[in-house]
């Protein structure tokens, strides 16, 4: 199970929920796009500029480890994953 | 309300009341505190600021408080401005001056942005305080909190100088001691906070927070006679303190206090951590994350800074640049501060000191400016640096004769 975790000022993408369990493998791409379903187009505008770039006030961690020294977009998520989506107090996205 | 309009989003414009909230619901972007000018203009006047309390409270109707009696007396700020006569002739200066934050309660300017996030969460009767910090602002938290009687808790990384992780146990706080860098130590405080619905200062209170810092600028105002300098040398760790003298500067000049040139906002990072300073010389002004900071500086040792844009886009605003002295560059300036002005600071300090010599040989600073270095923490606190340069001394037996031997003569001509 996938966990995904949204800390307060995010979670207004997804309705307020702040923890989410989700049956998912794959890539953090993709994982979005299933929350996207779940979500609402909403959550996809939010979370991604409008070149498709996660917006730079937003942060992911996977499993303790930010997204961007993994792979971005392409980070695999294993099946017991969990991943933080933070405002960019703790950091910013700098590099695209 | 006092003279707030609201929180204003730095990135799309949205306004929101001045409650707890940290960023915009529509992009995200961070917010920060909006004003009602017009009201400010009638009671912030040059003849009442002179006759108000020595501290950063002077500037009242541009700080976000409402209640009064939510202040903690500590009393930061209205630090001295010193001439720095002998530093400017070592450089081949003219005009340099020392904005001296070493002298604060806990001995950094820290105890600036917590008066007013401390004031803020007792405002909100938050059950709690804390930060994620790399040294300095755990002591200003930790202090103010003993002071309001908040608990308080502090995420460091476990690796800084140890006085830095004792003072705050010692003003009563909890020290969480993270395994890793700051940034480690922001994303679990950030987590904890936020479960928890604690305040943490320079986090969930970021935007009140921040508007403690910009009292720099305004007393470099007054202390100078109610004028800016032409350059400000300033530390970047998370870059806020740079964005705040920015604001700063805009605020004065919406009040109509401010005329002619405008003064250039220079911001320095060890080059062993520099991710705003490499954002600022890229064309796409886009920070570069740093994962393992490595340098003395450890203040700043921030590779993920929080308000980096919004600095890169201040220097660019204000028409100011990035550094990146080395190491033995920043010691040299620490040295030097200490040597030839009598005020030592800790390595942050020293950067500035490092930057103004490298733009003044380059000539991005000509000699003509007037420049104000923010010197922002005391050298005490980071002792560990001078190991190398100072060994431990041998000590001299009591006697004239060993006297003698040590200083190399007898004195007699």
């Amino acid at each position: 199970m996938v966990k995904l975790v949204l800390a307060s000022p995010i979670a207004v993408a997804t309705q307020g929920e702040r923890e989410i369990d989700l049956e998912f493998e794959g890539t953090l791409a993709q994982l979005f796009e299933v929350v996207s379903g779940r979500y609402g187009r909403q959550f996809h505008q939010r979370i991604f500029d409008g070149d498709g770039r996660l917006k730079r006030f937003v942060n992911v961690y996977v499993n303790g480890e930010d997204a961007r020294y993994i792979k971005g977009l392409e980070t695999p998520i294993p099946r017991d994953a969990t991943v933080d989506l933070l405002p960019a107090i703790a950091g910013g996205w700098g590099v695209p | 309300m006092g003279y707030v309009r609201g929180l204003r989003c730095r990135e799309c414009g949205a306004e929101y009341p001045p409650a707890q909230r940290i960023v915009c619901d529509a992009c995200f972007g961070p917010l920060e505190v909006a004003y009602e000018i017009d009201a400010v203009r009638e009671a912030f006047r040059r003849e009442a600021l002179a006759t108000r309390s020595a501290d950063l409270w002077r500037y009242r109707e541009l700080l976000p408080v409402f209640d009064e009696s939510s202040k903690v007396d500590l009393r930061p700020g209205f630090t001295p401005l010193r001439r720095a006569g002998n530093l400017a002739e070592a450089l081949g200066l003219r005009d340099v001056w020392v904005k001296d934050d070493t002298v604060n309660p806990t001995y950094s300017f820290k105890d600036r942005p917590v008066a007013v996030a401390i004031a803020k969460a007792r405002e909100w009767n938050l059950a709690a305080v804390g930060c994620a910090s790399t040294g300095n602002l755990a002591a200003a938290t930790a202090a103010a909190a003993a002071k309001a009687r908040l608990p308080c808790y502090v995420f460091a990384p476990a690796s800084l100088e140890p006085g830095k992780l004792l003072l705050p146990r010692i003003y009563g706080a909890t020290v969480v001691p993270i395994d890793g860098t700051y940034d480690e130590a922001n994303r679990v405080a950030l987590l904890a906070a936020d479960r928890r619905g604690w305040g943490f200062v320079n986090i969930n209170l970021r935007p009140y927070y921040a508007e403690g810092s910009k009292t720099l600028l305004f007393e470099t105002w007054e202390q100078l006679g109610f004028d800016l300098p032409d350059v400000i040398v300033t530390p970047l760790g998370s870059g806020l303190l740079l964005t705040s003298l920015e604001k700063g500067i805009r605020e004065l000049r919406e009040l109509g206090e401010l005329s002619g040139d405008e003064t250039r906002l220079v911001g320095t990072q060890a080059s062993g951590c520099a991710p705003i300073v490499r954002g600022f010389e890229a064309p796409d002004g886009r920070l570069r994350p740093v994962k393992r900071p490595e340098t003395i500086a450890e203040s700043l040792a921030i590779g993920d800074p929080g308000s980096g844009s919004e600095a890169i886009q201040a220097m660019r605003t204000t028409h100011g640049f990035a550094d990146a002295p080395s190491d033995a560059e920043i010691l040299e300036g620490q040295r030097l501060l200490a040597q030839t002005e009598g005020v030592f600071a800790e390595p942050a300090g020293g950067t500035t000191v490092a930057t103004l010599r490298r733009a003044r040989e380059d000539g991005r600073i000509d000699r003509s400016e007037r420049v104000v270095l923010l010197v922002t923490g005391n050298g005490l606190k980071a002792p560990g640096v001078w190991r190398e340069t100072f060994p431990p001394l041998t000590p001299v037996p009591p006697t004239p004769a060993a006297v003698d031997a040590f200083l190399g003569g007898t004195g007699d001509g």
